[in-house]
């Protein structure tokens, strides 16, 4: 499996009240050189949540991560975090994938469809899960990726002027010098000074680079 | 029924009615009023010819009083006047004679010789002379004196005293010698009086009676009452010289209609009559009105009799069908008119021909008890004309007439056949709920069971990968891992077998529920239920058991549920493939060793095929298309799990045999169980 090392150590989350399933799976998730952090309920994940995170949803988690999620528990049921999660926006970055006793497989499917990774029948193929839960770290990662870049470029939004956004709007628009002057109503050449140093200070060679890096996912 | 006739013929028949009506009250007026009108007319003539016979009575009776009179005076008239002897002669005549007022001799010029005058009455002639009034007299004598006969004068009026008077009458009789007229004796009578005299009492009371002139004039009167002018008669009465007209006139007026008797009568009659009429009238519509709710209630018992499921059933004493409702010929398959016609009841099955007639005839001797029972219901066999038998209850009551004899039996008939089949379908629905809420169980238990092993199943499993995951790239740490991983997963098989443990211990824990307990109580207390099934395909039945029947020891409801899966089995086998005699279900308890107590359930079915035979305790092997496939499979392991054995073979007289076997009860085991059984 192949991440961008600058993100950090990737992390699979296990929430299981069966301690031997959450042992099992960490010990084989560790032979594929996973990390694993478990957790025996979904309140327990929730406090973990609550504790590393803050407030701000943007910056968590701070490395791809993934969500191995038993459907039956005692106390608040894997449905319920997961439903938890989804409205505060957090599926993109920390992939779901739920386990499933058999029966449970329609409501399975039913998260599926309303943005879970995927779900995985007990008792499971081990190395196919295994191989779900990278895919889920990939995914997890390209989040996290696109996050970052939305975040540089919006750094380097805010070191421009306000004059300077106002011909950026413009120049994203498509329109030439001259009708950003008048609209501006300054002269042509006072717009070419704003223009390089748009173009300057947003590390851009030309106006198509610079939609393209606004109209990047994410920022 | 006229009750859908169409309307202009219902109106036309109001017409005529009221038509008829109206023409008999006419003619009936009409009658009535004739009879009034002819009752009246014969009343009138018969009070005229009445007035008439009286006046020709009195008219004779003047007659005869004035020739009376005539004869009397004639010796007056002998008598010379020789003053004194005459007058004597006179005033006894005058005494006698009441009618007479005055007695006169004249001579024969007319003169007045001598005059007597009557005692009765005042005197005549005070207020004027004799002479004024004499020309009558004089007249009359001179007739007299020429006809040498008594001759009447006409009648003249003489005022009296008082302002009365009297209306005279003078008779004249010559008074001859040797041929020729000395003189006249001449009588004055009164006419009242002589009138008066000439009536008998009746006569006086019915009528007045009068004498008038041809003017009208009226001369005298007699009578009591006044004559109402109705009933008139009048009759001339002939004197010589004079004739008088007698008028009798009736009181009775015109005949009145209320106070006549005879009309009274006829008009009473003619009210009762009408009466009547009006009485008949009222009863005829009251009966129409009646007939037309009698129409209504039939056509509502019709329809209700229609509308019911039960059949109804009506008999006369001597056993012929008199009434069936369509519930009935639905049952039986016969119309009601084949019913009504036959001799012996079409649907009496002809092997109960003789019993059923025997049954009908000791019901007509004696009633009593016979009703009651009847009241009570019996259950016996009808056939339906396909040939069908099926069961039936009978509710009868003996049917009465307006006279309170009975005239036969009223049964209500109840299809038992169909009431069974319905039992049948609930059980069988029940049979099925039960059987969906035990498989309910063993998913529930199922679906604990994979969860229990699932877990420990899925961490081994989860360690063996990983330990395979090492394995492909050894390196320092892998041992320590490896034994890491080994160590869980026998930890993780040692809680599989735990899990397993617990099902055996709960399997253990049924063994010790087991009793002692007769092998004949545990076919009894299925019997019923296989009896109930048997019913449904007609099969019999048999019993094998052994005159004491040996004991065992077992998990009661689990080996009645083994009995009567087989039973159920075997019935089934039979059901079809066998003819209906041919359906026999045995049931047979041996005891082939003294530890073991053997049971056999057989069929006559048409045995198994072999390759049936193989797989017959494969669970969730079935032949049936309902069917589970556990019956047979969860048997065998009940069985076993008591330490026998169940299997099967080829029965003696065809069809299969399933046979158990199952531990007996040791005596000493058994002993106190039997007690307390007692003791309870």
């Amino acid at each position: 499996m192949n991440l961008d090392p600058s993100l950090g150590l990737p992390v699979v989350y296990l929430v299981d009240d069966e301690d031997v399933v959450r042992d099992a799976l960490a010990w084989l998730l560790r032979s594929r050189r996973l990390l694993s952090e478990g957790f025996a309920s979904a309140e327990a994940f929730e406090q973990h949540l609550q504790a590393h995170r803050g407030g701000d949803a943007r910056d968590w988690p701070g490395a791809p991560s993934c969500l191995v999620l038993d459907v039956r528990m005692p106390g608040t049921s894997g449905l319920v975090l997961f439903e938890r999660l989804a409205e505060r926006g957090l599926l993109a970055a920390l992939p779901v994938i739920f386990l499933t006793g058999h029966g449970d497989v329609p409501t399975a499917v039913a998260a599926v469809k309303r943005g879970a990774f995927d779900f995985v029948e007990k008792p499971f193929s081990n190395n196919a899960l295994v191989d779900r839960i990278e895919q889920a770290l990939q995914a997890s990662a390209a989040t996290l990726l696109q996050r970052r870049q939305a975040a540089a470029v919006q750094r380097l939004l805010a070191e421009l002027t306000e004059r300077e956004r106002d011909v950026l709007r413009l120049v994203i628009d498509g329109r030439p010098n001259k009708l950003i002057a008048e609209a501006l109503h300054i002269s042509v050449r006072t717009v070419e000074v704003h223009r390089a140093r748009v173009f300057d200070k947003m590390k851009v060679r030309s106006a198509v680079e610079l939609a393209n890096l606004l109209r990047a996912p994410g920022a | 029924m006229t009750l859908d006739a169409p309307r202009p013929n219902r109106r036309w028949r109001v017409h005529r009615r009221a038509l008829l009506w109206s023409a008999l009250l006419l003619l009936l007026l009409v009658a009535q009023s004739l009879l009034v009108a002819l009752t009246l007319n014969y009343e009138s003539s018969r009070a005229q010819e009445l007035s008439e016979t009286t006046a020709v009575e009195v008219a004779a009776e003047l007659r005869r009083e004035l020739g009376a009179l005539q004869q009397q005076l004639q010796s007056l008239a002998f008598q010379a006047p020789d003053g004194g002897g005459w007058r004597a002669a006179a005033a006894a005549q005058l005494r006698a004679e009441r009618i007479l007022v005055r007695l006169e001799r004249r001579d024969a010029e007319g003169r007045l010789a001598l005059a007597v005058d009557s005692p009765f009455q005042a005197e005549l002639f005070s207020l004027i002379p004799r002479a004024d009034s004499d020309l009558e007299t004089e007249l009359a004598c001179a007739a007299a004196g020429r006809a040498a006969a008594p001759v009447y004068s006409r009648s003249y009026f003489v005022p009296l005293p008082g302002g009365l008077g009297l209306e005279l009458m003078d008779l004249c009789l010559p008074a001859t010698a040797a041929g020729r007229t000395e003189g006249f004796v001449v009588a004055s009578i009164a006419l009242g009086a002589l009138l008066e005299a000439s009536l008998t009492p009746a006569q006086r009371r019915s009528h007045e009676f009068s004498f008038v002139e041809g003017d009208g004039t009226r001369l005298a009167r007699a009578g009591l009452p006044r004559g109402a002018g109705v009933f008139q008669a009048e009759r001339l009465v002939d004197m010589p010289g004079f004739a008088l007209q007698l008028r009798a006139d009736s009181s009775a007026g015109a005949p009145r209609l209320i106070p006549n008797l005879a009309t009274a009568l006829v008009l009473g009659l003619s009210l009762a009559l009408f009466a009547l009429v009006l009485l008949l009238a009222r009863d005829v519509r009251r009966r129409a009105r009646a007939e037309a709710a009698l129409a209504e209630a039939l056509a509502f018992r019709k329809a209700m009799e229609d509308s019911l499921v039960t059949g109804l059933r009506a008999r006369t004493l001597d056993g012929r069908i008199s009434y069936v409702n369509p519930a009935f010929c639905a049952m039986v398959g016969f119309s009601a008119d084949e019913l009504r016609s036959a001799e012996v009841p079409p649907y009496w099955p002809p092997e109960r021909l003789e019993e059923y007639q025997r049954r009908q005839a000791t019901r007509r001797l004696d009633d009593g008890a016979a009703l009651t029972a009847a009241r009570e219901g019996f259950e016996t066999e009808f056939m339906r004309r396909s040939g069908e038998r099926f069961p039936v209850m009978i509710y009868e009551t003996p049917l009465v007439d307006a006279q309170r004899r009975q005239t036969g039996w009223m049964s209500a008939v109840l299809d038992l056949g169909a009431q069974r089949r319905m039992e049948e379908l609930s059980r069988q629905q029940q049979e099925r709920l039960q059987a969906t809420a035990r498989l309910a169980t063993v998913g529930e238990m199922a679906s604990l069971m994979s969860h229990e092993l699932n877990q420990p199943l899925a961490a081994i499993a989860s360690y063996a990968s990983g330990s395979l995951n090492l394995l492909e790239a050894p390196d320092a740490e892998t041992p320590g891992l490896l034994r890491q991983a080994l160590e869980r997963i026998a930890e993780q098989a040692e809680r599989a077998g735990r899990v397993i443990k617990s099902v055996h211990d709960f399997v253990r824990r049924r063994e010790q529920l087991h009793e002692a307990i007769g092998a004949d109580t545990l076919i009894e207390s299925v019997l019923p239920l296989v009896r109930l099934q048997a019913r449904k395909s007609g099969t019999r039945i048999e019993l094998d058991l052994p005159p004491t029947p040996p004991r065992v020891l077992c998990d009661r409801t689990m080996v009645e549920q083994v009995l009567l899966n087989l039973t159920r089995n075997g019935i089934q086998a039979m059901d079809g493939a066998t003819p209906a005699a041919a359906r026999v279900l045995t049931l047979r308890v041996e005891q082939p060793h003294e530890r073991w107590v053997a049971f056999t359930v057989g069929d006559a079915g048409p045995g198994i095929p072999p390759e049936v035979a193989q797989r017959l305790f494969t669970p969730f092997y079935t032949t049936r298309r309902d069917g589970m496939g556990l019956g047979l499979s969860l048997c065998r392991t009940v069985i076993e799990q008591h330490g026998g054995a169940l299997d099967f073979g080829p029965a003696r007289g065809g069809g299969t045999e399933f046979r158990f076997t199952l531990p007996a009860a040791r005596a000493a085991a058994a002993a106190p169980v039997a007690q307390t059984r007692e003791a309870a």
